[in-house]
């Protein structure tokens, strides 16, 4: 069956423009860059092998992102990652509230003065990487990849009530990483965020 | 902490993720307007919601897997397998 479609080649480059999006993702899931590469690899010849199952005008970029956190998925369950703990209730966590308990002048500083200018460069992907997985997609899609809440719960076929409270206890995990590694006294442990 | 702040507050992140409807994100307004304990905690997060992205885009794809992708979609006359 010939399956190559009328202006499949100009239809499969619209996918090309989204390369590096779901490189840096792929970096923030696997950790590695090999294995980001290889990630990358299949999702495209994923999406190259369904591509008359695209439809033209939906948001191509959403198609990627969910072939790829399935392709995801299905590797860690492969190989069998220990799933991760979600969806348990955390303690409150913001560097926002700490400071400010700790009598820091925080309504004067940038998050950036507090975490990165101090640091060793990397904090905020070293940071992010070390969220449960969960969490870390739903973060990466909001956060790095701009995505809505109806559209990562698409990608990742869960609730929008489930996309908000991960990206809640996503975010307060991450902070409260970034706090421990700018050799701030050590924050109250969460349920989750732990490794 | 007011009534108005805590609503406020429950509104944080569909606020800095752009998911409230326009009379919602009037209302927020109103009332960072008025509350600057308030207003200081949305810009935090806020820019927290920046640095981020900042951080976390500096990564390009390597050239070599730009080039495989590139010639995947220039592989016109492969049928679909």
């Amino acid at each position: 069956m010939d399956q190559r479609g009328v202006g499949m080649s100009s239809d499969f480059s619209l996918f090309e423009r989204h390369l590096d999006a779901l490189y840096r993702s792929a970096l923030r899931l696997t950790r590695k860059p090999e294995d980001a590469e290889d990630l990358v690899q299949e999702t495209y010849l994923r999406a190259y092998r369904y591509r008359n199952r695209f439809k033209p005008g939906t948001n191509e970029k959403a198609w990627l992102f969910t072939i790829m956190t399935n392709v995801f998925r299905n590797r860690l369950r492969k190989r069998g990652a220990p799933e991760d703990p979600i969806d348990q209730p955390g303690t409150d966590f913001s560097i926002y509230d700490q400071m400010r308990r700790d009598g820091m002048p925080v309504h004067l500083m940038s998050p950036e003065e507090i975490i990165v200018d101090r640091g060793f460069g990397d904090e905020v992907k070293h940071a992010l990487e070390e969220l449960p997985v969960p969490m870390r997609m739903v973060v990466v899609l909001v956060d790095v990849e701009d995505f809505s809440y109806k559209e990562v719960a698409s990608i990742l076929g869960i609730k929008i009530g489930t996309v908000m409270s991960r990206l809640h206890r996503g975010r307060q995990a991450l902070q409260k990483k970034l706090w421990e590694y700018s050799g701030r006294p050590k924050a109250p442990s969460l349920a989750v965020g732990a490794r | 902490m007011g009534d108005h702040c805590e609503q406020t507050m429950r509104r944080l992140n569909t606020y800095i993720d752009r998911e409230l409807s326009d009379s919602e994100v009037r209302n927020v307004k109103a009332h960072l307007d008025d509350c600057p304990p308030c207003e200081q905690v949305f810009d935090f997060q806020a820019e927290m919601k920046r640095l981020v992205r900042k951080e976390c885009c500096t990564d390009d794809a390597p050239a070599r897997l730009r080039d495989w992708v590139r010639q995947l979609s220039t592989e016109k006359s492969k049928p679909a397998g």
